[in-house]
């Protein structure tokens, strides 16, 4: 089985010519098209600032080795469950930090997506899966970054704090537009040339930017007031980031805080992450590799959830610590689970029949389980949820009508979430 | 390819034992060779009885938690121990109509112990496990007798040196440590550091098997040598150690990447290792191999794939492997008849050196 990986050679180092080449390139293909068919709830919207903390484990995180355990029975594993703050609710001893924020969280147990598939995967559980109408849906990140604005910081919208190399990733924005795609930040670092360079004086750069203007003026008078707006938005991006630079200084952080997140390179980068999201950015993803455990799964588990379990509980104390809990969607999940069934290669494959997503923050319950599965954790019991049913939910957590709210493609109106899917009422505040 | 050796150990089927739906880790032959031992993911010991006709199945052992992750046979009495990986060590009558615990420790570790050795003469327990410790135990009554210092990770390993007086263990990250059991103080390390990588967050590898020779002049350690985490490949390796002078003997390497881990092996009296691997489903198989030969002189069957473990009868004619059912892998719904179904582990019983 191949693994995917994200990185792909068109996404490579981020350097400022590349931000700014990238997302000129996207305005001339025809920028923020999508709109929304209704303005003034877009305004209302982007006043309250919520926020969203996308955490991304590329692959599938086992739910029997985390939020769904089913120990002592055929494919419970060797591990044991552990007493959650919650009564009654119990998850993996692996994740022993979290067990202990539990009240504070909402867990669904009753996914059942419908790929088992790397390819189809990603795509597919990012984007909501909506029903086809010949465009290209957003990721989450994009529609995120669409449906609540920048903010007032300044910052791009949409921040991927990844390993490996960073980039301006336009293909998660779909029919958005370019401008809404994610500004990957490799390893977490800043793009590369970002600064000035030291033997470009200050006056020659300003000179430069004023050329660069006339230029754009003249380039704007023959084309759509779009296009204008991104090249306006790609140097805006760029000269706050320059302004930024201290959130990239991690010699400015504690090092009591990088060992609550971990000495690890996911610890670090949810660190990173979180010092993103407290500088205003709408939509932070952090991405893990690596989770795809069709062999040795329980020693690999062993390593790999306690290291996400001490991160993520670091994030959701500081952002209750930070008073950001009530306006944040902190989210965790995969491509898929992994199966009951354990291969000769002590491993479990790929399994969108039955598995878990952890969140919590603004417009949840805390504290609760939505949906289960049965004894031996093969099938949903009850009510199955599609990643539809998970878009709608979030949406709703941050007080966007999925039902209400529609994309404007250039005059077609599309849903946000998939028409026949609905929230998952139970963990909505 | 060794044509005497060959010719005198070639192992021959006698028979496939299974317990349907359930998955195997474990083999073991009691010393007076009248049984056989399985364990593995159902939390239960089997026991068959070895006679001239079909091994009969005898009732099986409960009591454990999670899955038997240790089991291992007194060498003089009828008594067996076993552990979990929940932490759980006990005793048992292995002849036993129905066996009842001689004794058990509930908590000898906290979670997961990955394996269990018995002293040469019976005496003494050492178990380690994920919570980095390892215990040594009194094997008559299950008092702890000594714990080392504890590790910040697991250890996978633990084998006593044929003369008694010392223990080797081995680590997620390939250090093997002689440590002597009269004060418990490292002795010297062995680099088996080849077992272990970093892939991206994951700790891959760790040293899954130690062993001596019978006169303890070698040291065997087994793993793989990681390329990747994820799904896990990696060459499935083994390092012989002169045990008096430290050096490593041979790097034997047992299979293609996708083979994996070398989950045991024992060290023949002739002087050949004989190990079971298991990688990428349909993978891993049963090796005989001669150190310094270029290629193992015998190799088991396709039918035998994915094997964990393997156990030389006391007369020494026999072996026992424990290998994985045929498509034990797949994505999405792999059902029958409308049935989701779990894999099972058959356990080949052959003769060495029938003709």
């Amino acid at each position: 089985m191949k693994s995917s990986s994200l990185c792909k050679p068109w996404e490579h180092r981020l350097s400022r010519r590349q931000v700014l080449g990238g997302l000129a390139g996207a305005a001339a293909a025809g920028l923020g098209l999508g709109s929304l068919t209704q303005p003034l709830l877009a305004e209302q919207l982007k006043k309250q600032h919520k926020q969203v903390i996308f955490v991304w484990l590329d692959g599938g995180l086992s739910q029997l080795e985390s939020w769904d355990p089913k120990p002592g029975t055929q494919f419970g594993g060797p591990f044991r469950a552990i007493q959650t703050s919650v009564p009654g609710l119990h998850i993996s001893e692996l994740m022993p930090q979290m067990a202990k924020r539990m009240h504070h969280l909402t867990l669904v147990r009753s996914l059942c997506t419908k790929d088992n598939s790397h390819s189809a995967g990603v795509a597919r559980i990012q984007r909501g899966d909506p029903k086809n109408r010949g465009v290209t849906y957003p990721y989450f990140g994009s529609a995120v970054a669409k449906l609540l604005g920048p903010g007032d910081s300044g910052l791009p919208p949409y921040i991927w704090v990844k390993p490996g190399s960073g980039g301006f990733v336009d293909k998660d924005a779909g029919f958005l537009g370019a401008k809404y795609g994610a500004l990957a930040l490799g390893d977490g670092k800043p793009p590369e040339n970002l600064l000035r360079h030291p033997e470009l004086s200050q006056r020659d750069d300003e000179e430069r930017n004023e050329l660069r203007r006339m230029i754009n003026q003249r380039y704007a008078a023959r084309r759509r007031p779009q296009s204008n707006e991104a090249n306006s938005y790609v140097y805006d991006v760029a000269s706050v980031l320059m302004e930024r630079m201290d959130l990239f200084d991690e010699g400015q952080v504690p090092d009591k805080e990088w060992d609550r997140y971990g000495r690890t390179e996911f610890g670090r980068h949810m660190l990173i992450g979180r010092r993103f999201a407290e500088a205003g950015v709408t939509f932070v993803k952090i991405n893990s590799y690596g989770w795809d455990t069709h062999g040795d799964n329980f020693n690999g588990h062993l390593s790999l959830v306690p290291k996400v379990d001490q991160a993520l509980a670091a994030m959701v104390d500081d952002l209750i610590d930070r008073g950001m809990w009530d306006n944040t969607l902190l989210i965790m999940m995969s491509e898929f689970g992994r199966t009951p069934r354990i291969n000769g290669h002590i491993g479990r494959d790929h399994w969108p029949e039955a598995w878990s997503v952890v969140m919590g923050g603004t417009g949840l319950k805390q504290g609760v389980v939505a949906g289960q599965t049965n004894k031996e954790g093969t099938w949903v019991e009850g009510d199955e949820h599609d990643i539809g049913h998970v878009f709608h939910t979030w949406f709703r957590a941050l007080g966007i009508d999925p039902h209400r709210v529609e994309y404007d493609n250039a005059g077609q109106p599309l849903p946000i979430a998939h028409d026949d899917c609905h929230e998952i009422q139970e963990v909505l505040a | 390819m060794n044509e005497s050796l060959l010719e005198r150990y070639r192992p021959k089927e006698q028979t496939v034992l299974s317990v349907p739906e359930t998955q195997m880790m474990l083999a073991r032959f009691s010393s007076d060779g009248q049984l056989l031992l399985t364990a593995g993911f159902d939390g239960q010991v089997h026991r068959w009885r070895l006679g001239e006709g079909e091994p009969a199945a005898l009732k099986a052992v409960a009591g454990h938690g999670g899955w038997v992750t240790g089991l291992v046979c007194h060498p003089k009495q009828s008594v067996a121990y076993s552990a979990d990986s929940w932490g759980k060590l006990q005793a048992w009558d292995s002849s036993a109509e129905e066996p009842k615990p001689a004794w058990t420790v509930q908590q000898a570790h906290d979670g997961w112990i990955q394996c269990l050795a018995i002293s040469p003469d019976g005496s003494l327990l050492a178990t380690c496990g994920n919570d980095g410790c390892v215990r040594i135990w009194n094997a008559a009554d299950g008092k702890p007798v000594r714990e080392l210092p504890r590790r910040p990770h697991a250890v996978y390993s633990v084998a006593f040196h044929p003369a008694g007086e010392r223990i080797v263990w081995g680590d997620l990250f390939g250090q093997v440590v002689e440590t002597n059991l009269a004060d418990g103080k490292e002795v010297r390390t062995f680099d088996a550091g080849m077992f272990y990588s970093l892939s991206r967050l994951q700790d891959v590898g760790g040293v899954r098997c130690l062993t001596f020779d019978r006169n303890g002049k070698t040291l065997a350690a087994s793993g793989t040598v990681p390329s990747g985490g994820g799904t896990v490949q990696g060459e499935p390796t083994v390092l012989l150690f002169d045990w008096d002078s430290g050096k490593q003997l041979h790097k034997l390497t047992l299979g293609a990447k996708n083979e994996c881990f070398v989950h045991e092996m024992m060290l023949h009296d002739e002087g050949f290792v004989i190990a079971v691997t298991s990688g990428t489903p349909g993978n891993g198989r049963l090796s005989f191999t001669k150190p310094g030969d270029e290629k193992p002189f015998f190799v088991g069957p396709n039918s035998m794939q994915n094997c964990h473990s393997v156990a030389l009868h006391p007369g020494g004619k026999r072996l026992a492997v424990v290998s994985t059912s045929r498509g034990s892998n797949g994505n999405g719904r792999p059902l029958k008849d409308g049935k989701y179904l779990g894999n099972h582990s058959p356990i080949t019983l052959m003769e060495l050196g029938a003709a």
